[in-house]
């Protein structure tokens, strides 16, 4: 099972900005519930982006990242390059899209 | 739609769907760099230094004082050449929050949002030439969200 997320990659001066938006709750572990009893950790883990199959990033993140990660990247490039986002929570599910730069 | 033609259409999804995954297998994710711990054990865990050299080239954009702490917005810019950047709170259970490792010709910047459980420093670190850089800045929380 895939799960979607959102990607958005434009192009100004030679720059490309990506923004990706992964819809995930990002537990951390520590939290506890109405009832006191502790909400078990559940997060976004690693990630990778490739720019026309070019590795560009390898991406780890840990339990404090927030609710709905909201990740912001810049690298050079063109109208038209082909993204590739992936990313896998801490109980193995994928979540990917493809792009392409506007 | 003939269940026939849906059956194939679903096969055709699907297989684009497998071929969308990554080339590059995941598993670089470490539960020694996320541990709970104190802020030096994660240094020493996730960089093998206790405290990385001073750099002014590197700039923390966070708010001075955040509301709320579960979405605290964090810049980091790096003017080094940088391999790996990382970003870690320092009060928080897990004190390493992101790690990425730049590859091509990826800037050195990136932006995300991250909870923090209380007032506290954060700090952010740059590998450059096999060398380890940081820079701080000190981030107040006014609510608890977390």
């Amino acid at each position: 099972m895939i799960s979607s997320i959102r990607v958005l990659a434009r192009e100004e001066f030679g720059i490309v900005q990506l923004k990706v938006i992964i819809p995930h709750q990002n537990e951390t572990g520590t939290r506890k519930d109405e009832h006191g009893v502790i909400i078990p950790a559940y997060f976004v883990r690693e990630g990778s982006v490739t720019l026309n199959g070019a590795p560009l990033l390898d991406i780890e993140l840990g339990p404090s990242v927030s609710k709905d990660p909201f990740l912001q990247f810049r690298f050079p490039g063109k109208k038209g390059d082909a993204l590739k986002v992936a990313f896998l929570d801490s109980r193995n599910e994928l979540f990917a899209s493809e792009t392409v730069v506007q | 739609m003939k269940r026939r033609q849906f059956i194939a259409t679903g096969a055709v999804c699907s297989a684009y769907f497998l071929s969308m995954s990554p080339e590059r297998l995941f598993g670089a994710w470490k539960a020694k760099d996320f541990q709970q711990c104190t802020i030096e054990q994660a240094f020493m865990a996730a960089l093998g230094t206790r405290m990385p050299v001073s750099s002014e080239k590197i700039t923390i954009v966070a708010p001075p004082i955040a509301e709320d702490s579960s979405v605290v917005p964090v810049q980091v810019i790096s003017s080094l050449k940088s391999e790996v950047l990382y970003l870690f709170a320092e009060k928080n259970v897990t004190p390493l929050v992101f790690k990425c490792t730049l590859q091509g010709n990826v800037l050195p910047w990136f932006s995300l949002n991250i909870k923090m459980k209380d007032s506290s420093t954060l700090y952010a670190v740059v590998k450059s030439d096999g060398i380890f850089f940081m820079t701080s800045v000190h981030v107040e929380i006014v609510a608890q969200a977390c």
